[in-house]
């Protein structure tokens, strides 16, 4: 798709935003405090993700932390599915989670990531 | 061009051209492993174990939320039916193309006795949630596992444990448990109902229908007082049956190609909390690894340069209560085999361990585990009937793991050892039988209550089936 001069411009604000304000880490507390609002998915995220994703020593980025996921969320949200389901780094294959479908992992993505729908 | 010139330059040409070589080699090691399609022609999404070795797509993911509901899914559900909690098991337990089942909605804790500090437990609890959940009602486990992730179904079916003279493995603490059964039957059992199933089924590997909920012997919550201090490897393995005594919980790590190695004790307390600070293993263990990267092929320099930089460590202290301090993240990923051995062979069969390691696999960098465990009474529990001690080498996640039962497990099982259920070994029906005093009444009683095999993939196919 051909970008548009006003898509330039938005990009480029989007860009000169977070040059401005860049993302403050969050401790484990204000990461440990967030929680999916679906009650299926916070179900599932207190089975698997907070285990990982609310301690800094477990090598995962911290849920709601944009200074740890911004730029995974840069390669774009089927990269960051293939690797939830499959494994990646320190993240074991399925995040440890039995049930998730395909749908609910890119759902407890997004929401780690702070990303609106 | 001078002839020493021209020697030195060839000569120089060839120590780079080595070193880059090596360089090179290790590189193309140290990549990751292909990772499977995250979702299979048919649309099942894959499911693996945390550390890789296992894998398979599920047709069908049930979620009972009642022993009820587990009941009659296993009576009706397509087999095989198997069990995950969090995919620690690095065997073969868990996969099956047909129905796979997770206790995540049949979580916390269910009601408390304060007079006997008993607990009614949901099977599908994960540790990390259990022990605050106990802690608030003044109550613990015993003992802990290295790794707090797992359910706490699937960390006693596979007779997970902790490490501690006095301390049986965590299925020690279990006075009742019910029971789903593929006859369609929630099964209350204890040391008085249905006892031989209490017996046969409290490590029963998810072979015996599927758990729902246990009764807990837990113990009134303490403070403990972790210390991790550095000491040379003769004095821990010379002082080992010593320190068994003299320490609440105890364990030491050798690490591979150095003379040191860290002790970690826990010992009760009534001193300030302290509360435990950064993870430091991750990078210690990275700095283990570019060790072995760089000395792979001279070990003198290897044990050289690591052990100027262990033997000076400060000791690591911290003051807590015990589930804060037991268990630990352990984010880089690994195979292990671990073996329970009579407690009177631990420190012979260790040193032959060491040996074999240090003279004939130099890429093994991961330190070598060496834990204590309490004798128990359940038919299939790898502690069943002995006093043990543990001997756990552990693989890079990427690194070659067969080693483990060419040269590893032969040592181990010469000296009378028994596999951890969740952990690799290559061991088959008769050789179980041989190890297991009780292994035929228990069998029996998976038979009689799985009759057609519902429950068996085609590992507990080789593992509990004969012929």
């Amino acid at each position: 798709m051909a970008m548009t001069p006003e898509r330039h411009s938005a990009g480029l604000a989007l860009l000169l935003l977070a040059a401005c304000h860049p993302a403050q880490p969050l401790t484990e507390a204000q990461s440990a405090a967030r929680r999916p609002a679906d009650a299926h998915l916070a179900a599932l995220y207190d089975g698997s993700c907070r285990a990982c994703h609310t301690h800094r020593d477990s090598g995962a980025p911290l849920s709601g932390d944009h200074a740890q996921w911004d730029a995974r969320w840069a390669k774009g949200p089927d990269t960051l599915l293939q690797h939830a389901i499959a494994g990646y780094n320190t993240m074991p294959a399925g995040g440890q989670c039995g049930t998730c479908t395909a749908a609910d992992y890119a759902a407890l993505i997004r929401f780690m990531a702070d990303q609106p729908k | 061009m001078g002839t020493t010139r021209r020697a030195l330059l060839i000569g120089g040409g060839v120590v780079a051209a080595g070193a880059a070589g090596l360089a090179g080699r290790r590189m193309w090691l140290d990549r990751d492993p292909a990772a499977l399609p995250a979702i299979d022609g048919s649309g099942h999404v894959l499911w693996q174990n945390w550390s890789g070795t296992e894998s398979a797509y599920p047709a069908v993911r049930a979620v009972p939320a009642s022993a009820d509901e587990a009941a009659h899914l296993l009576k009706t559900a397509r087999g095989p039916v198997r069990t995950v909690g969090a995919g620690h098991s690095f065997t073969g337990l868990v996969p099956t193309d047909a129905t796979l089942v997770s206790l995540d909605r049949m979580t916390g804790v269910l009601g408390h006795d304060a007079a006997t500090c008993q607990a009614s437990v949901a099977a599908g609890t994960r540790l990390f949630d259990l022990g605050p959940a106990l802690a608030a009602i003044g109550q613990e486990m015993p003992n802990l596992p290295d790794i707090n992730k797992q359910s706490l179904a699937g960390a006693t079916q596979t007779g997970t444990h902790g490490t501690g003279r006095a301390f049986k493995a965590m299925h020690g603490g279990i006075v009742e448990f019910d029971l789903a059964t593929p006859r369609g039957e929630v099964l209350t059992c204890n040391a008085t109902r249905n006892p031989e199933v209490f017996n046969a089924a409290r490590v029963g590997l998810g072979a015996f229908g599927i758990m729902t909920r246990f009764t807990l012997q837990n113990r009134p919550l303490t403070r403990v007082k972790k210390v991790t201090t550095m000491r040379r490897r003769d004095d821990l393995i010379d002082g080992w049956d010593d320190l068994v005594q003299r320490h609440r919980n105890v364990e030491f790590y050798v690490i591979p190609f150095s003379h040191w190695g860290p002790l970690i004790t826990h010992d009760e307390t009534t001193e300030p909390v302290r509360p435990r600070g950064p993870d430091t293993d991750t990078d210690g263990l990275a700095k283990l690894k570019a060790a072995r990267d760089v000395f792979e092929f001279a070990a003198p320099l290897r044990f050289w340069t690591i052990d100027q930089a262990v033997a000076d460590m400060p000791d690591q202290v911290a003051i807590d209560e015990g589930w804060k301090l037991l268990s630990n993240q352990r984010p880089v990923r690994f195979r292990e085999i671990e073996y329970h051995l009579p407690r009177e062979h631990q420190i012979a069969a260790l040193r032959e361990v060491v040996a074999a390691i240090e003279t004939h696999r130099s890429d093994v960098f991961f330190p070598i585990e060496v834990r204590s465990i309490a004798a128990d009474d359940a038919w299939l529990s790898s502690f069943h009937g002995r006093d043990s001690g543990s001997i756990a080498v552990h693989a890079y996640y990427k690194d070659d793991y067969r080693f483990f039962y060419a040269m590893i497990e032969p040592i181990l099982r010469r000296y009378g050892g028994r596999p951890h259920w969740g952990k690799l070994n290559s061991l088959t029906y008769p050789d179980f039988a041989a190890l297991y005093p009780r292994w035929t009444e228990a069998l029996a009683v998976r038979e009689a209550l799985d009759p057609a095999g519902k429950l068996l993939n085609p590992y507990l196919t080789r593992v509990l089936r004969h012929g």
